[in-house]
């Protein structure tokens, strides 16, 4: 509790570093934030280009919205995953990019990675809000449901953080961590239904039954997976415009308490060596 | 005896020196998660007292755990043994302009540093003006902090740490890039803390600052404390251990 409120006081600081992340970030560019929307853009096209032009993967069209469109079905996913993605590796990084701060000044370490959160959130905001301007012009009814979707942005950001906090203690003690993560997450990322439909997973599934005998699935392990609860509530949020799963979404409020609360407890626990282990 | 600002007893800080080093995953793997390392001892019951209101001089040579000893007090390391008690609100400058920006113009810093200080920043916009003033680096304010010379960035940041107002300050040799004319600002500006019962703990390898800043320090050698006392008792006595040292 002691702590919390220590974490509760640095929220100046949390605000001042983030901003220094943002204004810092797109410093000295002609294009400034638009730069935000490049990468998912160029990631949106490669996708769209290879998944539904050559391989011909077909998601379901939006129910009830009525959607049909490869590249928002697309982005509803990939721009949350990209969130996670860059604030679980920005966040881990954090401590060690901070050698300079974290040597010198005392204060409360955790703003370091939170900063992140902060940061990378801001441009995933200017992300859905770009995203939700195209949905609307597709025809999309969202305006109900935007107030579930910032709940949901919120319960994801919470769940990256928490792994951050972990990673960046890890990072600190193995400098390898970062780059065994970023395998990770490319293979992660395949794992979760993004750029396919786990309606295709679900088939194979059905195929094979049961796993050894037991009346476990390939589909049951396969949604063990956060991201793919999260995704999924995504997708129903704004691509079909209905009631998320309540299944999935509670799914999503336990594990981003989960993946909180031991990630703070394990930063917590090493916060004051760090100085020493960089 | 007047009350006591800081308190440290039997404060030991140990150092692993690491032979091999495990800072990959596939090397703590390979060793079976075994570092090589030893125990260096930075401080070894390090322990003596700070009145309020008083100058405080470390001094000793490179390497004997002056350094050690104030991140210990900036909380950023803590000891193994012993403990520090403190009685008011401790502001510790070890590096001048840490936190900084560069990209950032000196204004948005003067924001950015306050606040990782422990700043408000409704405090930081009341003292905007002072900080500014102090630093004399007015006119480049807006200009982003990497087009500062050394001696400005040290400055700007000395200016910003010292607008914190603690109760007790902790200054490593960080002041040393300044010029002359700003190095005298300092040492008024010291006067002045000392003035309005703050206390103040500082670093310096120049005997000349500590005798006229300091009315008492504490001699560090090879992180044991030989002496501690008067300034200028204290001084003589480190310079008379030196080799070759005259009475200076
Ligand atoms: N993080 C660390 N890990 C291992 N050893 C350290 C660490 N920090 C300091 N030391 C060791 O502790 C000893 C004291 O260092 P310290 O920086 O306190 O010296 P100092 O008195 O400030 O010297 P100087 O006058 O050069 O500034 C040195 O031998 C140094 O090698
Ligand atoms: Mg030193």
């Amino acid at each position: 509790m002691r702590y919390l409120k220590e974490v509760l006081e640095s929220r100046e600081l949390l605000a001042n570093l983030t901003l220094r992340e943002i204004r810092g970030q797109y410093k000295r560019t002609i294009f400034g934030q638009l730069w935000s929307l490049v990468n998912p853009l160029a990631s949106m096209l490669v996708y769209t280009l290879v998944f539904a032009l050559i391989i011909r993967v077909q998601p379901e069209a939006g129910d009830p919205s009525g959607l049909d469109i490869f590249a928002v079905w697309l982005l509803c996913g990939l721009l949350p995953w990209t969130f996670f993605s860059n604030v679980v590796q920005q966040g881990m990084g954090s401590i060690l990019s901070n050698v300079g701060l974290v040597q010198k000044v005392y204060f409360a370490r955790i703003v370091l990675p939170l900063s992140k959160v902060g940061s990378v959130g801001y441009n995933w905001l200017f992300e859905m809000g770009v995203l939700v301007v195209v949905l609307v012009i597709c025809g999309a009814f969202v305006w109900p449901w935007l107030p579930l979707v910032v709940v949901t942005m919120v319960l994801l950001a919470i769940f990256a953080a928490g792994l951050a906090l972990m990673l960046a203690v890890a990072n600190v003690h193995f400098r390898d961590t970062q780059y065994f993560v970023s395998i990770i997450m490319q293979i992660w990322m395949y794992l979760t239904p993004i750029i396919y439909p786990i309606s295709l997973v679900a088939t194979q599934s059905d195929k094979y039954g049961g796993l050894f005998g037991t009346t476990v699935t390939i589909l049951d392990v396969y949604r063990i997976n956060p991201l793919e609860r999260f995704v999924a509530v995504f997708r129903q949020l704004l691509y079909d415009n209905r009631w998320p799963d309540p299944q999935d979404f509670l799914l999503c409020a336990i594990w981003a308490l989960a993946a909180f609360t031991v990630g703070l407890w394990i930063f917590r626990r090493s916060e004051r060596g760090l100085a020493e282990a960089l | 005896m007047s009350e006591i600002a800081v308190k440290i007893e039997d404060v030991s800080k140990k150092f692993r020196l690491y032979h091999e080093r495990n800072q990959s995953i596939k090397s703590a793997i390979m060793r079976g998660r075994r570092s090589v390392h030893e125990d260096f001892w930075a401080l070894k019951d390090v322990g003596f007292e700070v009145p309020v209101g008083s100058t405080f001089g470390l001094i000793g040579s490179n390497g004997s755990g002056k350094s050690t000893l104030l991140k210990c007090l900036a909380k950023i390391y803590y000891p193994e043994t012993g403990s520090i008690t403190y009685n008011g609100k401790i502001a510790a400058l070890l590096e001048v302009g840490s936190g900084f920006h560069p990209e950032l113009s000196g204004r948005e810093n003067i924001f950015l540093n306050g606040s990782i200080l422990g700043m408000s920043k409704k405090e930081i916009t009341g003292k905007f003006d002072e900080i500014v003033d102090f630093s004399g680096v007015e006119q480049f304010i807006d200009q982003p902090v990497k087009n500062y010379s050394s001696g400005m960035y040290v400055r700007l940041g000395f200016s910003v740490a010292i607008n914190v107002n603690p109760d007790i300050l902790v200054v490593d040799e960080v002041l040393a890039v300044g010029d002359t004319e700003f190095q005298a600002k300092c040492a008024q500006k010291f006067v002045d803390f000392k003035n309005e019962g703050r206390t103040v703990i500082l670093v310096s390898h120049s005997m000349e600052s500590v005798r006229e800043m300091c009315d008492s320090a504490a001699w560090l050698s090879h992180g044991e404390l030989i002496k501690v006392g008067p300034a200028d008792e204290t001084i003589d006595a480190y310079l008379r251990s030196l080799p070759g040292a005259s009475a200076a």
